[in-house]
């Protein structure tokens, strides 16, 4: 456990050095900006506006993070060699691969805090309530985050960065039209059902994790959906991770 | 080597600044983005942004503020072609966008070249927002004021307050003035009660303003009316109508100004004694 963490610590101060952080700057001044302007500009709909913009980019430059440094986290140590001095200490590949994760979720976690922490206060500034109701939407938009690492690790065992990427932009994309997947039989009929639905039921439904409308209009999330939402991207979560194990596992380094 | 690039960056920084202001001279300093992201449909526009739809309905809307207040003050032929395409989009984008069915159908409506001068449309755009915020009894209200105060169909627009009415936490008044259009078939006082009500409920801004500008035509138009029913008693008096409006004050009838509420001299027919709000005035509207 205690390697696990080494790990995972080791992979945090990794993403800080690369300065994925700095995106909390252009965060601040995207913050700034829209409330300084949205109250001349938005015609009495700066709130939802501000709250829209805030959550859209936790959402958007979370997602960003999560594909690009996700997909470099297991092929940039293959590709640089300095994953095999790792293995030959007593470090198992499960330990390397889950660490990995965490230390990248940990930033994820911090990046959407700050956020958080910076859409509240622009609200103040602008003589709003931030309410505690915001958390609705970050939640699981975090744990939509943790999914997508999850999916950019898996495609990265097997592959160089750049194409796990494009694989893994391929699945966050598919799972955001979820609900065409489902529906694709009313403009093509002659998609077979069982492709349609065999489609929808493989691929994960990043839809269940935008509750920024929701929120944005101060309608309640209910905690019954939030459990199963929590329910479902852990699920996910864990398959993703069990199959990059796996694929991680079976990876010959010779 | 670096003297020369650094001369080189003197000499080249100040052109960007120069140039930009030889484009503005040429073209406008405001130039209407006509091609505003090549209007797909709002549903096409949908599908680019999965995930992204309500931030991308705050900047069409953010466009949509920005085209209209740009046609309205800097344009020389002001079209507001784009402006009902712009607003659908940004319902589409996000269909409980309440602000942009109440803003978008006032600046359809008013006319030119305060708005668009298309009313019908306006009062499409409002029932489109009806049909999907059946909740919003500000929104209904708005249709019913428009269908009066636009078409003058009262009894629609009467239908529609009472609608309104029964809406959960809607205004006690919608009754009493559906009940007003209904029995009086519309006048003048029930159009000062409607923008009274836009004007108390509207946050400082272009809604407010416009509504301040109805009320003080409807200010001029009482005036004028008062006027012309001086004219009258004059003639009744004198045996003639007044050949300027100035004699009513030399008659000792009127003591007040001969403006209208921008402080135009009002029009004056001397043949029928009518007097009306002046074309040259702000105050002026089309009947």
């Amino acid at each position: 456990m205690s390697r696990l963490v080494a790990v995972a610590a080791n992979t945090f101060r990794e993403t800080v050095r690369e300065r994925v952080l700095y995106n909390l700057v252009f965060f601040a001044i995207l913050m700034t900006l829209s409330g300084l302007l949205l109250g001349q500009l938005s015609i009495r709909q700066d709130e939802k506006i501000l709250k829209d913009i805030g959550l859209a980019a936790m959402d958007l430059f979370g997602t960003l993070i999560a594909i690009f440094i996700g997909t470099g986290l297991v092929s940039k140590e293959i590709e640089r060699r300095s994953l095999y001095p790792l293995l030959a200490k007593p470090l198992t590949r499960g330990e390397f691969f889950l660490g990995k994760f965490a230390g990248l979720a940990f930033t994820l976690l911090v990046n959407v805090a700050v956020m958080t922490a910076g859409l509240a206060l622009t609200l103040l500034a602008t003589g709003r309530r931030p309410a505690l109701a915001l958390l609705g939407a970050v939640y699981p938009i975090l744990l939509g985050l943790l999914l997508v690492v999850a999916f950019a690790m898996l495609f990265s065992t097997q592959t160089s960065a750049a194409l796990a990427a494009v694989l893994t932009v391929g699945v966050v994309v598919a799972g955001r039209f979820a609900d065409v997947v489902r529906n694709m039989r009313e403009v093509a009929p002659d998609v077979p059902p069982w492709l349609a639905e065999g489609l929808y039921a493989v691929l994960p439904n990043f839809q269940n994790f935008d509750f920024k409308d929701k929120v944005a209009y101060g309608d309640p999330v209910p905690g019954g959906v939030l459990a199963w939402v929590t329910i479902y991207g852990v699920v996910w979560i864990a398959i993703v991770l069990c199959l990059g194990l796996v694929s991680f596992r079976s990876r010959d380094f010779q | 080597m670096t003297w020369r690039l650094a001369l080189l960056l003197v000499l080249l920084v100040p052109a960007v600044p120069w140039s930009q202001a030889q484009i503005d001279r040429r073209a406008g300093a405001f130039r209407v983005q006509e091609e505003v992201l090549y209007l797909w449909s709002g549903t096409r526009v949908k599908r680019f942004f999965p995930g992204f739809e309500d931030v991308a309905a705050d900047l069409y809307w953010l466009r949509t503020v920005q085209y209209f207040g740009g046609q309205r003050l800097f344009a020389a032929n002001k079209r507001f072609e784009l402006l009902r395409p712009l607003i659908e989009i940004s319902t589409t984008l996000d269909p409980r966008l309440e602000m942009a069915y109440r803003y978008g159908a006032i600046f359809l409506s008013e006319p030119s070249p305060i708005g668009a001068g298309r009313p019908r449309e306006g009062i499409e755009v409002l029932e489109t927002g009806v049909r999907n915020l059946p909740g919003s009894w500000r929104l209904r209200q708005d249709l019913g004021f428009f269908n009066y105060l636009y078409l003058h169909d009262s009894e629609r627009a009467a239908a529609i307050l009472n609608e309104a009415a029964a809406l959960p936490g809607a205004a006690f008044w919608l009754r009493t003035l559906a009940a007003d259009l209904l029995a009086k078939g519309g006048d003048r006082a029930a159009s000062r009660r409607m923008w009274q009500q836009m004007f108390d409920q509207a946050e400082a801004g272009i809604i407010k303003e416009n509504a301040r500008m109805r009320l003080q035509i409807l200010d001029s138009l009482d005036r004028g009316d008062r006027l012309s029913r001086l004219a009258a008693e004059f003639q009744r008096q004198r045996g003639r109508l007044p050949a300027r409006l100035d004699e009513l004050r030399v008659a000792g009838l009127w003591n007040g100004p001969l403006v209208d509420a921008a402080d135009v001299s009002f029009g004056y027919d001397p043949k029928t004694g009518r007097v009306f709000i002046d074309k040259a005035s702000p105050m002026w509207r089309p009947e």
